[in-house]
């Protein structure tokens, strides 16, 4: 069973992967969500790129060109320090978030 | 500050467009590819990857892009689609820019003498003094005495400071043909007050403006316009002298280019301070003068002060003012209203405008006119937009079936109107540069010429931008919506021709060409109105014969003819001017006929009994020399003229007109009749002597005014300018060649404005001459786009049932009963918009009122032929389609279904 990722978290796994990976081309960035995730979450990876060119907007990412070990050119993004901090911020809010929703939950 | 990292990313990556297109796709394709390899299969690849051209799509969104491409791709493909279709374009455009053009040159002319702030500094703090017993009390309150000024400038604490002016003109010449100038008398504070330094030299000083003038004598400033015509903008003017009405008065300042007075249409060429007054009027200086109504007044608020503050402190002041101030001359009543005055603040930052005041309502007039025929052109093309969206049905409907929503449809739409729209401003803005120019060159006279700054603002840009959208919208959005509003499925079942669709299209564009019927009706009915007063006007009899009369008007230097020589003087030019060859009479008055000037007093006539209505005694004069009835061709109906035996020691004699006479002794003989004047002096009763037929007495649009003339050689105090009439035959150069010199060899000084009374009556037309012009052109424009719009419409219409008339027709139907199946349509059409026209008509006729003469706004017979005009055009427009139609073979019409 394959699960749709929550809306509004995708900037937030995207930023988390290049904070763990370093330098990563969108292919391995949607391999790697699917990995960690044993395959459960499931993103439909063409909807990586827009992401990836708004948070170029936003400056939370930079990109460049380099070269794959298959001898294939690539564009390359890492993190920049805007982007670790709109992490943190993601971060602590989606764990608050979760936090109230489990309470919610756990309560008998 | 991350707002603008952002914007300056949006920027670095617009310019690289090509180059972000490149990456993206390549880094997508590598996606794709490494994918494929993965799980073996290209197409599983691609369903996992999902919709690339929409994620490209949104990618591009991310940056903002999206709006700004479907612009440029709907400007562009807008562009194309009417570049394919040059008739439609051509024909809208064109209409566009006669409707915008027309309706921006009059706007600019509205914007320049009535909203445009006056150059000077802040000008919003600028209120304009009126008085009168009420605010609204305008047009008699603007104007006050000089005593009234004087007290007002002395203690008044409300504003930051006051000034007055008048304009005026002054004779620039030294003797012989006058050469006018706009004139302005200004307080010694004018300039500081407005703001206004001087470009060269220094304005006037407080002390400038004492009677009689200041330390340093009689001094003038002029205008910058005025030193670079008169003086060639050199820097030596500044010592130089002038001479006003024959009077030397020193140069010692030059205003800013940017500076043209507080008037709109008549920049000023020279002011004088209002102390210099003296100077120029020897015989009676206003200064003193309790009712003489001459000067105008502005204000400027203290910076923390309101208007509601200043406006009641100048209250309080009032009642010290008034009692200072009233005229001893006045009677009881008059000097107890007088007393019950206040002072009333107006906004002052447009300054004023004589055009503004005269031409308003015309010019407001022509502002609707304009502005309903934009309305016309935009249903016609609305009508043009409909008949093509029923051809382009096809088109939008597969785009409706491939995806695209809706709104998205209608703003391509949109954006076609709008670019249609947008050219036809641009082209209009350039003919209404033109077309104001020329309006204002129409409205300008040989005494007044206007000279309005016309030059374009944002008031006048924002203006065309706002109607050009609007009008885009206008003739845009119903066709849009009718063209989208069909389903995709309908519409491409249906054969390419669209042979039986509902007939809810052709009932939209029926009422659009209703709308037009009715509003091309009462543009011809105005046209018809303005047409009519003008022939009123023309065909007037104004009681006197005004051809081939000269009229010269001559002033004598006040301060060297002393009052006891200018009856001489002018009796001795009067009968050098009788014996000229040519001249078959000739004659003087104080006052030109139908000259705008006014000389009334109340009176008593013996016997009467005053009523109690406005005016009832009230007595329009002119002193006039023996002959003047003869030499105007006024018949004389009782009695006898003037003649030199009424000299200063006979009794006073006064001829009346027949109002005159008929009001005050209805059913008795005048001739007699004793009538005394108010007002000082000694002896102011006069017998009647004679009655004349009335005529026209300031205006040739006045109603029946009660006349008087007393005679000139009874006139114990000359004034020192008189008018001359000459009755003369055959040419008039060679008689204006031959009154010029012969006048200054009697008195060198004397100064001259010689016109054809003809000319001047001419002048005093131009407004309706120009209200009526315009209207008919305007109407006839309204009249050829409806009955376009109406030949449009019906065509249309007849080439839709070609189906239904080929099988009428092989059925048996005559061709009379074919064409009035068409024609049927169009009596319908015009039934309703006649209707609603008339009925507009009838409603708008009380706005035009006022510039009307010699009948009413609703005037059955106008209406009536504006109608015939209008259905017999449409008559004939829809005639030639219903013809076609009912000629064609139904084999050809029944082949084609």
């Amino acid at each position: 069973m394959r699960d749709e990722i929550p809306p509004g978290t995708l900037y937030m796994l995207i930023l988390k992967t290049l904070m763990r990976g370093g330098e990563l081309h969108g292919y391995e960035i949607a391999n790697s969500i699917q990995q960690i995730s044993d395959d459960i979450l499931q993103v439909e990876e063409g909807s990586l790129y827009p992401a990836l060119q708004r948070m170029l907007l936003k400056g939370w990412v930079t990109a460049e060109w380099g070269v794959t070990a298959g001898n294939r050119r690539a564009r390359y993004y890492r993190l920049t320090a805007a982007g670790r901090k709109q992490l943190q911020t993601e971060l602590a809010q989606f764990q608050r978030v979760n936090g109230a929703i489990q309470r919610i939950l756990q309560t008998t | 500050m991350e707002w603008l990292n952002e914007l300056g990313r949006r920027l670095r990556q617009l310019f690289r467009r090509k180059q972000w297109e490149d990456d993206l796709a390549e880094e997508m394709r590598l996606h794709l590819d490494l994918r494929a390899a993965d799980k073996g299969s290209e197409a599983i690849a691609k369903r996992k990857f999902g919709n690339a051209a929409l994620l490209r799509e949104q990618s591009r969104g991310v940056w903002g892009w999206t709006f700004w491409d479907a612009l440029a791709q709907d400007v562009r493909y807008a562009m194309r689609t009417l570049a394919a279709n040059k008739g439609f374009a051509a024909a809208a455009i064109l209409s566009l820019t006669l409707g915008i053009g027309a309706n921006t040159a009059i706007f600019s002319i509205v914007n320049a003498v009535m909203l445009r702030s006056l150059p000077v500094e802040d000008p919003h703090r600028l209120v304009a003094l009126h008085v009168g017993n009420a605010p609204g009390d305008r047009r008699r309150g603007a104007v006050v005495t000089n005593p009234i000024w004087e007290a007002v400038r002395d203690s008044q604490q409300a504003f930051s400071g006051v000034l007055a002016y008048s304009p005026d003109r002054f004779d620039l010449a030294a003797g012989g043909e006058s050469h006018f100038s706009n004139g302005l008398w200004v307080s010694g504070d004018f300039f500081r007050v407005l703001g206004v330094p001087a470009l060269r030299g220094r304005v006037f000083t407080t002390d400038d403006d004492r009677h009689g003038g200041g330390r340093s004598g009689p001094v003038a400033v002029v205008s910058y316009a005025f030193w670079q015509a008169n003086f060639g903008g050199d820097s030596n003017v500044l010592g130089r002298t002038i001479s006003l009405n024959r009077h030397n008065f020193e140069i010692i300042g030059v205003t800013p280019p940017w500076f043209r007075g507080l008037v709109a249409d008549q920049p000023f060429d020279v002011a004088i301070p209002i102390g210099c007054e003296p100077l120029l009027h020897t015989d009676e200086s206003a200064l003193g003068h309790r009712s003489w109504w001459w000067l105008r007044m502005m204000g400027r608020l203290k910076p923390e002060a309101t208007f509601e503050q200043a406006q009641a402190q100048m209250n309080s002041l009032a009642p010290e003012i008034n009692r200072a101030t009233v005229p001893t001359a006045w009677d009881a009543k008059g000097r107890e209203r007088y007393l019950k005055r206040s002072f009333w603040l107006q906004s002052g930052a447009a300054g004023i405008s004589i055009t503004g005041s005269t031409y308003k309502t015309a010019l407001f007039t022509l502002m609707s006119v304009v502005g309903l025929v934009l309305l016309i052109a935009c249903l016609n093309i609305a009508n043009l937009l409909l008949a093509r969206a029923t051809s382009r049905q096809r088109e939008i409907s597969i785009r409706l079936a491939i995806g695209a929503s809706r709104s998205r449809v209608i703003r391509q739409l949109l954006t076609e109107s709008l670019v249609l729209a947008l050219v036809g401003a641009a082209c209009g803005l350039l003919f209404s540069a033109w077309g104001a120019r020329l309006l204002v060159r129409l409205l300008s006279t040989k005494t007044n010429q206007l000279d309005i700054n016309l030059s374009p603002d944002l008031h006048v840009l924002a203006f065309t931008v706002a109607i050009a959208v609007l009008t885009g919208l206008l003739f845009g959005l119903v066709p849009a919506l009718r063209a989208t509003g069909i389903g995709p499925n309908q519409a491409l079942k249906e054969n390419a021709r669209g042979a039986v669709h509902g007939g809810s299209r052709f009932t939209l564009g029926k009422a659009l060409v209703t709308g037009q019927v009715a509003l091309s009706l009462m543009l011809l009915t105005a046209a018809g109105l303005f047409l009519g007063t003008m022939r009123n006007f023309l065909k007037l009899d104004p009681g006197f014969n005004p051809h081939n009369v000269l009229v010269v008007q001559a002033a004598v230097p006040a301060d060297r003819i002393q009052q006891k020589l200018r009856a001489p003087l002018f009796s001795k030019i009067l009968s050098d001017l009788r014996r000229r060859p040519n001249v078959r009479s000739a004659a003087s008055s104080t006052l030109a006929p139908v000259g705008h000037y006014f000389w009334n007093q109340d009176s008593h006539p013996e016997g009467y009994q005053p009523q109690p209505v406005e005016d009832d005694t009230l007595v329009n004069l002119n002193r006039v020399s023996p002959g003047y009835f003869r030499t105007m061709e006024t018949r004389l109906l009782m009695g006898r003229d003037f003649s030199d035996r009424d000299t200063l020691a006979s009794p006073q004699a006064m001829i009346v007109g027949e109002e005159t006479a008929r009001h005050f002794w209805a059913n008795q003989n005048p001739i007699g009749k004793t009538i005394t004047m108010d007002g000082p002096g000694k002896n102011n009763s006069y017998q009647v002597i004679g009655v004349v037929k009335d005529a026209k007495y300031a205006e040739l649009n006045e109603p029946l005014l009660k006349t008087g003339f007393v005679a000139s050689t009874q006139d114990a105090e000359p004034g020192p300018d008189l008018h001359f009439e000459i009755r003369f035959d055959g040419p008039m150069e060679a008689l204006v060649a031959a009154v010029r010199p012969a006048i200054g060899a009697i008195n060198k000084d004397a100064a001259l404005e010689i016109r054809t009374l003809d000319a001047r009556i001419s002048d005093s037309l131009v407004q309706p001459r120009l209200v009526a012009l315009l209207s008919s052109f305007f109407g006839m424009l309204a009249l050829l786009l409806a009955t376009i719009g109406l030949y449009g419409v019906i065509s249309y219409a007849a080439a839709r049932r070609r189906g239904e008339i080929g099988i009428r027709m092989a059925l048996g139907a005559a061709e009379g009963a074919v064409t009035w199946l068409i024609l049927r349509d169009v009596a319908f059409i015009l039934a309703i918009g006649t209707a609603l026209g008339i009925g507009a008509s009838l409603v708008a006729g009380r706005f035009i009122k006022s510039l009307l003469f010699g009948l009413e706004p609703t005037n059955p017979e106008t209406l009536a032929m504006a109608a015939a005009v209008l259905c017999a055009s449409a008559i004939f427009a829809a005639y030639l389609p219903a013809r076609r139609a009912s000629k064609m073979d139904p084999m050809t019409a029944l082949r084609e279904e």
